[in-house]
């Protein structure tokens, strides 16, 4: 028997129109888990979120709620509560009405619905005095923990979230970020949080949910899909990441050598089954493990040496505890460094500098699925995430 | 410093020059005919000359007269009516139009189709319900054939029923304007919200489509009032020369001279009908909601 909050999407897919939103999609949210769904805009996540809350039908597929069909049902009667994009809150109406609103739909009487209203916003940490402003009247930061109370007031088993921090400030959305967190493990149900920034998912979710394109790329835990990513595509969304491709050349030893398109030569450690000499791979290697050295003398010829990419310093970027350096390489992908600021320090680097990147052959991790697959969308700006919302209203 | 200086004088001006135009357009034609209108009804009367002096006889008598309180029983009945009919109709069809046509394109045909009525002429419109309605036309010949009545049914025409049928027919868009307006401005994500929170589709409209349109709400109510109170040509073809209103009555005195008593008249309907609008007014705060 499922628990009360789990989530279970079984082969869902959706089309408005003609076009293919969300692509057969099967996944288990566990309960009382803290599941983000990333990607870029257009991917089909809030459509997923939609169809969870009943505020869209899925064209095919079940969607459990607790073991049990909820396809048909109207909103209310999932135990779901959405928090929305922008919070919607009523505009009408105070907050303290605005977060009773769900209890007086439920015929609760007004002193009962407004002390549980009171207790509600005491839980998200919202004044007592701001009870009888209106919407208009409040922060992003004071909506959003409206919204927040307005959604959990009938307690629901699953809080859906629509991309629930993107209208805050960077210091409000990770001081946010945090308290949802904390008022996940507080509730212990399950939270499931639409998001396009890669690092709001990571630092808040157990399990999250890579999307592309209608499809789930990867669905794990945060370290996983950081570290090991599943695919050319979430290694690169992602952007922690280096990707390499090129053709296997030889296979010695649980190390694959490939050759890219430059005749540089990597290697990477390999599982079975091995892929096959001859076969196109990718592989991936993290951007704090690779190491930059100043080139004194002549640029080595590609293929020299393993694990190294002879360039140019493209930009540097300080980050406060690391230093992000780009480095353009000859008919190949830019190579990404993070180096730590201390290292950087001891041999500045400059724009222009001829320099060598190299890592270990441990450091390397192989990638599998679909090499073609094109990186779409990136760093999605803020403005397409505003277009697929209003294109999925 | 002089230039700040003279950049900040021209400026504090700016506002006055730049709202003259209204004002002077206000002025001339709505302020002094107005203070005029006021004037001319402290005026006196012989015969059919007008004497510029200050009496109140044009007030005490039409005061005192209860034909006058018939008359704004009347006119008021007819706005009472004719503005809940309107209600209805213009909240339904812009809650259809606003939350039913989800296609942009045909919104606006719609919308258009409801103009339609404005595309002729006030006198043609209503002359046209005559063969639909009167005595020997459209509707009763079409009742009698279906054996529903047996003779020819007499309030369809010439009567309360054919001024209000009027009155809606030229009125209602007045109506939907606003509404639909106020109505287009919802978010749609509030309303899923509401359903998100257990909202039923009646509670959606008595509890988030309601108050969120009232602003439209008020202001049609205002057009249609104020239209209705001050109609007379209405009243006079569609009832036949059977009823009147208070405007009708100040025709027929303007018709005879009488300007000063007519005036008198003016002066108390448009203060009864400034009243009515304030009760609006005060009931939704509009200036507040247009701004915002």
């Amino acid at each position: 028997m499922a628990q009360a909050g789990e989530i279970e999407l079984r082969h869902i897919t959706k089309r408005f129109d003609q076009t293919l939103a969300v692509d057969d999609i099967s996944l288990t949210i566990p309960h009382g888990s803290y599941c983000c769904l990333l990607g870029p805009s257009g991917c089909g996540k809030t459509t997923i979120l939609r169809m969870i809350a009943g505020h869209e039908a899925p064209t095919s597929g079940d969607i459990r709620l607790g073991g049990e069909s909820v396809v048909g049902l109207p909103p209310a009667r999932r135990g779901t509560a959405m928090m929305f994009q922008n919070y919607a809150l009523f505009p009408h109406l105070n907050v303290l009405d605005n977060v009773a609103f769900n209890l007086k739909m439920r015929g609760v009487r007004r002193a009962e619905r407004h002390e549980r209203a009171r207790e509600m916003l005491a839980q998200v940490q919202l004044d007592r005095r701001f009870s009888e402003r209106m919407p208009a009247q409040l922060s992003g930061g004071q909506q959003q923990r409206v919204a927040l109370s307005r959604a959990l007031i009938t307690k629901p088993r699953v809080l859906l979230l629509d991309e629930p921090l993107s209208a805050l400030d960077e210091f409000l959305r990770l001081q946010m970020r945090g308290e949802l967190r904390r008022m996940q493990r507080e509730l212990g149900i399950t939270f499931v949080h639409v998001t396009h920034t890669q690092l709001e998912a990571i630092a808040v979710a157990d399990l999250v949910v890579v999307m592309d394109q209608g499809r789930i790329e990867q669905a794990a835990s945060a370290h996983e899909i950081y570290t090991l990513p599943a695919s050319a595509y979430v290694a690169r969304f992602m952007g922690g990441q280096n990707v390499l491709t090129g053709t296997v050349v030889t296979i010695d030893g649980g190390v694959a050598t490939l050759v890219d398109g430059s005749g540089a030569r990597f290697a990477t450690p390999v599982k079975s089954p091995a892929p096959a000499v001859g076969q196109e791979i990718a592989c991936c290697v993290r951007r704090d493990r690779v190491d930059i050295e100043k080139l004194r003398g002549p640029s080595p010829s590609p293929g020299e040496a393993t694990n190294v990419a002879a360039g140019t310093v493209h930009a540097i970027e300080y980050q406060g505890s690391y230093v992000k350096v780009t480095i353009d390489v000859l008919e190949s992908e830019q190579v990404v460094a993070h180096l730590a600021d201390h290292a950087f320090l001891a041999t500045p680097l400059d724009i222009g500098d001829a320099v060598l990147a190299r890592w270990a052959t441990e450091d390397v991790y192989l990638l599998t699925g679909d090499l073609t697959h094109p990186p779409t969308g990136v760093r999605p700006g803020p403005l397409q995430g505003r277009e697929s919302r209003s294109r999925n209203l | 410093m002089r230039a700040p200086q003279a950049a900040s004088s021209r400026f504090t001006s700016a506002p006055y020059v730049l709202v003259a135009p209204l004002a002077l357009v206000l002025v001339v034609f709505f302020g002094i005919p107005l203070v005029l209108v006021v004037v001319v009804s402290f005026f006196d009367l012989d015969k059919f000359d007008i004497i510029p002096t200050f009496v109140l006889t044009n007030y005490s008598e039409l005061l005192s007269s209860p034909l006058t309180y018939t008359l704004y029983a009347k006119t008021i009945k007819y706005a009472l009516i004719v503005w809940a009919i309107t209600l209805v109709i213009g909240f339904t069809v812009s809650y259809f139009l606003v939350f039913h046509v989800r296609s942009i394109l045909w919104q606006m045909g719609l919308f258009l189709l409801c103009t339609v009525p404005f595309w002729t002429s006030n006198v043609i419109r209503m002359i046209s319900w005559i063969p639909l309605l009167g005595r020997h036309g459209l509707l009763n010949q079409s009742l009698i054939a279906l054996g529903l009545a047996d003779h020819p049914l007499e309030f369809l025409l010439f009567s309360d029923f054919s001024v209000v049928i009027a009155y809606v027919h030229l009125f209602s868009l007045f109506m939907i304007v606003p509404i639909f307006n106020s109505m287009a401005r919802i978010e749609r994500a509030v309303i899923e919200a509401a359903v998100d929170g257990g909202a039923s589709r009646f509670r959606v409209i008595t509890d988030i489509v309601i108050p969120l349109s009232r602003t439209g709400i008020a202001l049609g109510s205002i057009f249609v009032i104020a239209l209705v109170m001050g109609d007379f040509f209405v009243v006079k073809v569609m009832s036949g020369g059977q009823s009147a209103s208070v405007v009708a009555a100040m025709s027929n005195e303007i018709a005879i001279l009488q300007y000063p008593p007519a005036a008198a008249n003016a002066v108390c309907l448009l203060t009864i009908v400034t009243l009515m609008v304030a009760v609006i007014m005060r009931v939704v705060d509009v200036r507040r909601e247009l701004s915002g």
